[in-house]
């Protein structure tokens, strides 16, 4: 049986390809960017990809921590994939450390916090809400922030992973009730890095994802994005086993594992859609315009990637993982398995792009537009209710009695007073359109193909709406010149992926992929003298 | 279950306990007289329960209005302890439904009693809603149904009447998947017991025979049932919180509540857990079945779970001022510094720091430790809806109507009426079902038993090629050995059959096998080797006077075996009379 893994030439050649059609994706991406953007559409790739591949490597570390912390056993003979998967951190802290380049020298505006001005009452930029979170969203906290607990998680993954392989050639506690030293030594670290990670991971998806949309904010958002993450290293892991299984590797890890497997990646999806569901659910009952938007932005602007998020982690999951014999069948869990880690990978596009791509029209139509004011669906400025204004709470209160119906409200502002807001009151009419949320995915569907003329057809769905539809597109917000549909704009590498994000993101997987091939060369497969080997052979046998 | 046990695991049965071991241990608490505790507890539990009765009259005779609730501050001490009540019950489900389907062996010493805790603070919370009416002869009002009421129907929006749903659901579940595991034991119970007490258990038991077919219904109804439960916990934890997120007070909410009250709700669910537990097994003698792992076990599961609940916190501190809304500063500002910062205080330092305490292993595996942070923590839980409940409404949008509430005698007799009923329930449940469950516990032995794993396992066990084998066939071995038990409705009779196989596996020695005597245990036939005592003869001709004196001498545990017999089987083992033998263990009952 062969205990040990040979980075193979072919395999390399993958990866490298792979990085390559990446950097050919990037380069392409960097030349036809359009003026005055940035290179956002790049950069955002860029963040996307990092926080990504960074989480799964995070997630790793922390799954092995509670696997230790937990005396789990079944999943011995496959904890080197784990592990292999938590050596990227390094690579996540470097590509980490790219974004924060950026960020210093201004070549990419992903955050709006960090414009110029935005904090000084003098400016014209200044937005006092902004100003409010300046102490924990600015360009040093970032950076020490970010890269400080990313770094000392990489100490955590390079500690167990040392712990482990160190095992592999000292059998000392083979046979011992009290385990081996190393053992006993990685019971500690994995009960230390479990409060660390829990406690610092939601100032990274802060600072990295959630500080996109700068007003916004959400206590579940750090919880629902690390099991995204959980998600996909689990779907991951599917995938390398059955990979390296293909190779003749881990005869040890039968089919009973896998179906153990796919039991967290139901049950985990599960558990991703619940918090999906929490946060959702919440924030619109409660109707705090201040959190609304963002769902209102996505639901109108985004409804394939909203919806698309759904079916893709929720729905089919559920289906067809519930069956027992799903989960036993290689070619479905592999089929399952890509499908989850693509629709993850649109679940953080989501998270991240309609923030930017708002930031961009912000930035780009700067024309006396306070700041607060966020694109309606029509790219018209929608002032969401600035109770904050002269430092006098000003009671949120609803100004459209059809509002109140269906919930959806935006609570527009019509105190001109200050000279900031734009009041479009026309844009109204979405407003009532919470009936139509399956006739704006479908109308976006046809966006994916590109079908610019199909817009007199998308009228025609908007449930009688139509008149206030017409009300829109006249500000030619949208750059690329396809500033009028139905359901609000469409650019290429913001509502859908394109081929420079699907490009990109296979230059990230062949760098992910790299580093767990490169890993997992150097142990060997089955940690032997691991002391729930035996157990992990004979799992349910 | 896995077969092959890896070394670093501790034994969760202690004292060399054979499968009759169990049954006695276990069953025969309901079958004696209660001692004096039962009793002291039982007349305290009535008086709890007659003067929270009396509380309750009062108020409906009297009204609502015997309480302190005001126009602002709404919701006072009933809904605090309904959720407060509705979060302890999730342990339970989480023990048999959860770590059922994670396959935690150490499930089985505490899941029985957990899962009626769950019955139990059930009963206790859904009294709430119907006492806050006020006038309980109304509270089919909550109930939607097609009626005369004309427009008049419940708030389908509000997730109070969700929580309705929930909770019923989850009470029905819990119960089935509680009674399911009780049936096998009730049978077993049936069939050490006679007349009309017999009767009883017969009835309740369904007619359970044993029979591998039964066993496999079992297996998988109780599957399906921890499927359904498991989303059920987080459901009713989650409209619970709805309940706060929603409703409390326009505007406010976070949304990290859901997830963050199914941990708080596991948290306090397994303190009072342990609450019970420490009790139980010291009044009941089931240390041996309770250990100290299981207690470090759910000390961990309430270490993380407090830390999750403290993460969440924090959370919404931070993100309460990262928000920069000014409705959610104001609401957490008047938590920490606001009239009732000191229920906050108290929230903080019972969830989030006394739980900190159990990152030490002796304090983990500190009875007295566990049991005094055990009640701090559900202090402390208690307070936490409270903190969300009364100091967010105390301080609305309008500030003349602000106001401070503190309860009237009536309120907290009613939630003493709660702590009367639990605990009558509890301790009758003790009374007429094993608090332990028997089946499952055996189903464990042959890979948790002292005497199979860890550092005091016998020799022979230590060949780990042996073991696998002999394990694996034995484990398959203990769905028979109940089979048996419940279908010959004689239990002696399979527990010779079980101790015949231990002299199979057991080596070849001079020594007799002394536990082929009724009555006597792996532990008792130590004695007697230590006394000298090494084969049926020497037993035969040993006078029941010194065997007494070898059993006092080692204790209370041992004091109540009588010997009577023993010499008398003794003899009939060396003589090779076994049908004989047999027969007549048939006619005794543990050695009596």
């Amino acid at each position: 049986m062969n205990n040990n893994f040979t980075f193979t030439g072919s395999q390399r050649t993958l990866t490298f390809a792979l990085m390559a059609i990446g950097l050919l994706a990037l380069l392409f991406g960097v030349f036809t960017s359009p003026e005055g953007t940035h290179q956002a559409r790049v950069w955002s790739n860029i963040l996307h990809n990092t926080a990504f591949f960074m989480g799964i490597a995070f997630i790793s570390t922390f799954l092995i921590a509670c696997k230790i912390s937990a005396y789990s056993g079944w999943h011995t003979n496959f904890k080197r994939i784990l592990e292999a998967f938590s050596m990227f951190l390094p690579i996540g802290l470097l590509l980490v450390l790219i974004i924060v380049a950026g960020l210093w020298t201004g070549s990419h505006h992903l955050y709006h916090w960090a414009a110029d001005g935005i904090t000084d009452p003098n400016s014209a930029n200044y937005d006092s809400i902004i100003d409010g979170k300046s102490k924990l969203l600015n360009p040093i906290m970032y950076t020490v922030g970010t890269l400080g607990i990313i770094g000392l998680w990489t100490f955590f993954a390079f500690k167990f992973r040392s712990l482990s392989v160190s095992e592999d050639k000292d059998d000392h506690g083979v046979g011992k009730h009290e385990g081996s030293s190393y053992w006993r030594s990685s019971k500690v670290w994995a009960a230390i890095f479990l409060p660390v990670g829990g406690f610092l991971s939601p100032f990274v998806i802060l600072w990295l994802i959630m500080s996109i949309d700068s007003h916004w904010y959400s206590t579940m958002f750090f919880w629902y994005t690390s099991a995204s993450w959980l998600v996909t290293a689990v779907a991951f892991t599917i995938l390398f086993i059955i990979y390296l299984k293909s190779l003749g590797h881990l005869q040890q890890v039968s089919d009973e594992h896998l179906h153990d497997l796919g039991k967290y990646l139901f049950g985990f999806s599960v558990f991703w859609t619940y918090l999906w569901f929490s946060q959702f659910m919440l924030i619109w009952y409660a109707n705090v315009g201040e959190e609304t938007i963002y769902f209102h932005t996505r639901t109108r602007q985004f409804p394939v990637l909203f919806y698309g998020n759904l079916i893709m982690n929720f729905a089919l999951p559920f289906l067809i993982l519930v069956a027992n014999s799903t989960k036993r069948m290689y070619g479905i869990m592999t089929f399952m398995a890509v499908l989850l880690i693509f629709g993850h990978w649109i679940d953080f596009f989501q998270m991240i792009k309609p923030g930017v791509y708002e930031g961009l029209h912000h930035h780009s139509h700067d024309h006396g537009d306070g700041h607060g004011s966020i694109i309606d669906l029509d790219g018209k400025p929608v002032n969401v209710s600035k109770y904050q204004k002269d430092g006098e709470p000003v009671l949120v209160q609803n100004d459209h009695g059809h509002d109140h119906k269906d919930g959806k409200t935006h609570n527009h502002d019509h105190d001109h007073g200050d000279g900031k807001a734009h009041n479009h009151d026309h844009g109204d009419g979405h407003h009532h359109a919470g009936d139509g949320h399956d006739h704006e995915g479908k109308d976006a569907h046809g966006h994916d193909h590109g079908a610019h003329d199909a817009h007199g057809k998308d009228k025609g769905h908007d449930h009688g709406h139509g008149e206030h539809a017409a009300h829109g597109h006249d500000d030619g917000h949208h750059g690329g010149g396809h500033g009028d549909h139905g359901a609000g704009g469409f650019e290429m590498g913001y509502h859908l992926p394109g081929f420079i994000e699907i490009g990109m993101f296979l230059g990230f997987l062949g760098l992910f992929l790299y580093v767990v091939f490169t890993a997992l060369s150097r142990a060997s497969l089955i940690p032997v003298n691991d002391t729930y080997h035996d157990e992990s052979t004979h799992h349910h046998v | 279950m896995s077969a092959v046990v890896a070394k670093v695991r501790k034994p969760l049965i202690e004292g060399y306990k054979t499968y009759h071991d169990i049954t006695e241990d276990i069953c025969s608490p309901t079958e004696k007289v209660p001692n004096i505790w039962w009793i002291v507890g039982m007349v305290a539990s009535l008086s709890l329960l007659a003067f929270g009765g009396f509380c309750l009259l009062y108020t409906i005779w009297f009204g609502i209005g015997t309480w302190n609730l005001n126009r602002t501050i709404g919701w006072g001490w009933d809904i605090t302890n309904f959720v407060w009540w509705i979060g302890i019950g999730h342990a339970g489900t989480l023990i048999s439904a959860i770590l059922l389907l994670f396959r935690q062996k150490w499930r089985t010493g505490v899941n029985r009693a957990a899962e009626a805790m769950t019955i139990f603070a059930v009963i206790c919370a859904a009294m709430f809603p119907g006492i806050h009416t006020g006038r309980p002869w109304f509270d089919w009002f909550m109930f939607p149904y097609p009626n005369t009421r004309g427009p008049l129907w419940v708030n389908f929006n509000s997730p109070l009447l969700w929580d309705l749903f929930a909770i019923s659901t989850y009470f029905t579940v819990s119960l089935l998947f509680w009674y399911t595991g009780l049936v096998p034991d009730l049978a077993t119970l049936r069939d050490r017991s006679t007349g009309m007490r017999k009767k009883i258990y017969n009835f309740f038991s369904f007619g359970w025979t044993g029979a591998a077919k039964h066993w496999q219904r079992w297996e998988s109804l109780s599957l399906i049932l921890a499927g359904l439960a498991t989303p059920l916990v987080l459901s009713v934890h989650t409209i619970v919180s709805f309940d706060f997120a929603t409703s409390v007070i326009p505007g406010w909410h976070t949304t990290i509540f859901p997830p963050y009250f199914v941990a708080g709700a596991i948290f306090s669910g397994f303190a009072m857990v342990l609450t019970l537990m420490l009790i139980t097994r010291k009044v009941l003698k089931l240390e041996e079945y309770i250990t100290l792992e299981h207690i470090e076990s759910m000390n961990k599961i309430i270490l993380l779970t407090g830390t999750i609940v403290g993460v969440a916190y924090l959370t919404e501190l931070f993100i309460a001022w990262y928000s920069g809304y000014v409705y959610e500063q104001f609401a957490f500002y008047n938590r920490a510094l606001g009239p009732y910062w000191w229920s906050y205080f108290a929230m903080m330092s019972c969830n989030v720091l006394s739980p900190q305490f159990f990152w030490f292993k002796k304090i983990r595996r500190s009875i007295v430790w566990t049991f005094v942070l055990s009640i701090v923590v559900n202090i402390g839980m208690w307070f936490e809806r409270f903190v969300i409940i009364a100091t967010t409404l105390a301080r609305d949008y309008l500030p003349s109507s602000w106001s401070y509430y503190s309860p009237t005698w009536v309120e907290v007799g009613v939630y003493i009426l709660t702590f009367g009923l639990f605990m009558t329930l509890f301790l009758i449940f003790c009374r007429v079902a094993p608090v332990i469950a028997v089946a499952e516990v055996k189903s464990i032995l042959k890979s948790s038993g002292d005497q199979y794993v860890g550092p005091n396992a016998k020799e022979h066990h230590h060949d780990d090629h042996h073991q696998d084998e002999t394990i694996a066939a034995k484990v398959d071995d203990v769905a028979e050995d109940t089979t048996y038990s419940s279908s010959s409705g004689v239990s002696a009779e399979t527990d010779t059959q079980t101790e015949t196989e231990e002299v199979v596996v057991a080596p070849p020695s001079a020594k007799d096998d002394l536990k082929k005597v009724e009555g006597i245990g792996p532990k008792i036939e130590g004695l007697l080797n230590d006394a000298g005592i090494y084969t049926w003869r020497q037993l035969a001709n040993t006078k029941v006077e010194f065997i007494k004196e070898v059993l006092d001498k080692a204790g209370p545990r041992y004091r109540i075996h009588d010997p009577g017999t023993w010499p008398k089987q003794a003899e009939m083992a060396a003589d090779g009379l076994w049908d004989e033998l047999k027969k007549w263990q048939d006619e005794l009952d543990g050695g009596k």
